[in-house]
């Protein structure tokens, strides 16, 4: 590294763009909770936001790693469904996010998917979701009520649940054999298309993992880390990202 | 082909939209990305991180965004009661506009990023102009923009920018006392700096007003061109 000084990789995480009040304002903005930026920032990384009004991919030259963010659900018509009552799409999103996941994979670079970021890798991938999970597990203890912290001592147990993992697998390397994890969602993944599950809800077999053990780092988590003290997936990206980022010093060097 | 990639300083602030309520969020107003989209740039938001300024080098243009006071003791004063900072952006944006001026990488300070430069460049500022100017047509009240011509000094980077149509916007109640290094450009009718540059750099640009509200090409399209 001579002559180089360790420059922090450089992560990419994609935004909300939508209406937003603050400060007595009301305006159309780009967004993310802070959530997200602390956990790059904590792993090491220095986060900047990707937001969904751009029709290109050409940023991810720039970037050495992504997280793709939570959000609203994505449009059924993508896996060929009808639109459920319950769903609340984010097209912007839809047309940014699966653009940039499909160039992600295409070049390999390292990526994280948080919630809706993991669904995105999976419709990505050619997979499907299941778009109100309600419809098939018969409950709603995936989705926590809003503003709550499920893993907060006094919280309800909605939100609140095991994740028990795939042995041998790269998330049970990172994770362990179980872990218990915060969830705010009613969509998730029916078939994760090329991507690997390889964790669940032992309550309800929903998917809480996918990984693609084939690329550098392709993970996706079905609950909210950003929103724990358990970052080890953010500093497994980061980490992964350093890795990429010193690939594509020697490529340029070479 | 790649386009400039360009950062644009974030705001944190609590915010509320859907269920969510005032969640500790890191946001800019849709108009900046358009702007540096529509001008060719492609835009990515930089919220504040103290850690270093080594994103610079993968940027190719800076915007330093609208937002909140600067802490007068950035530039050794004591705050004034009118006056509300924002430390966590103080302290990630001065050290990038420093490094930015430094590396001579283009840069475009709108409204607050305009005095962030200022200060940057050892200027200082007035903490409440209606007790400097005896007015407030450069914010006449919550939520609406002071319209204005602006004065330009002839053969100036912005006077060509600008070319002949002078109106602008504004929304402050600070404004530039000192330009420090910088050399000031554009005034209003009170005399008021309004826009400021270093004609000896690639492009560093200061405007107190608001060129994204109505996406103006001229001003981001100078930014991106001299950013490619």
């Amino acid at each position: 590294m001579k002559g180089i000084s360790v420059r922090r990789p450089l992560i990419g995480l994609t935004a909300y763009e939508q209406e937003v009040q603050y400060n007595g304002n009301n305006l159309i903005a780009g967004m993310l909770p802070m959530t997200y930026v602390k956990a790059v920032q904590a792993t090491g990384g220095r986060a900047v936001l990707i937001t969904p009004d751009d029709p290109g991919t050409d940023v991810l030259d720039s970037l050495d790693g992504i997280v793709f963010s939570g959000g609203g659900d994505i449009d059924p018509k993508y896996w060929g469904e009808e639109l459920h009552p319950a769903a609340d799409v984010d097209e912007l999103r839809d047309t940014s996010e699966l653009m940039l996941m499909k160039a992600a994979l295409d070049r390999d670079l390292p990526l994280l998917g948080v919630c809706r970021g993991m669904q995105v890798m999976a419709v990505a991938a050619g997979g499907s979701l299941h778009q109100h999970l309600p419809d098939v597990i018969g409950h709603d203890r995936h989705r926590a009520a809003p503003g709550t912290d499920p893993l907060a001592a006094d919280a309800s147990a909605f939100g609140r649940h095991e994740v028990v993992l795939q042995p041998g697998s790269r998330a049970a390397a990172l994770l362990g054999p179980s872990l218990t994890v915060n969830s705010f969602h009613h969509q998730g993944v029916n078939d994760p298309g090329t991507f690997t599950a390889t964790g669940w809800c032992p309550d309800d077999e929903v998917i809480e993992i996918i990984e693609d053990p084939g690329r550098p780092f392709a993970l996706g988590v079905q609950w909210h880390p950003e929103r724990t003290g358990d970052l080890r997936v953010f500093a497994a990206l980061a980490e992964a990202a350093s890795r990429w980022s010193d690939r594509g010093r020697q490529v340029l060097a070479a | 082909m790649r386009r400039p990639i360009i950062g644009i300083t974030a705001y944190v602030e609590p915010a509320s939209w859907g269920v969510w309520q005032d969640l500790p969020t890191t946001l800019l107003p849709h108009a900046y990305t358009e702007a540096v989209m529509l001008a060719g740039g492609r835009a990515v938001l930089l919220p504040p991180d103290d850690g270093d300024t080594d994103v610079l080098r993968t940027l190719d243009g800076l915007v330093l965004a609208g937002g909140a006071d600067l802490d007068p003791a950035l530039y050794g004063a004591e705050a004034e009661p009118l006056t509300v900072a924002r430390a966590d952006r103080d302290a990630a944006e001065l050290p990038l506009a420093r490094a930015a001026l430094k590396a001579d990488l283009p840069v475009l300070g709108v409204c607050r990023g305009m005095q962030v430069l200022v200060v940057a460049a050892g200027g200082t500022l007035h903490q409440h102009l209606p007790d400097v100017l005896g007015h407030e047509k450069h914010r006449p009240a919550p939520a609406v923009y002071g319209t204005h011509d602006v004065a330009l000094t002839a053969g100036s980077r912005i006077a060509g920018i600008m070319r002949d149509d002078l109106q602008i916007d504004c929304y402050h109640h600070q404004g530039v006392a000192d330009p420090g290094s910088l050399l000031v450009t554009g005034r209003a009718e009170d005399g008021l700096p309004e826009a400021v540059e270093d004609p000896g750099r690639r492009f560093v640009l200061g405007v107190q007003w608001h060129p994204e509200l109505n996406r103006d090409k001229r001003l981001f399209g100078a930014l991106v061109d001299a950013a490619r």
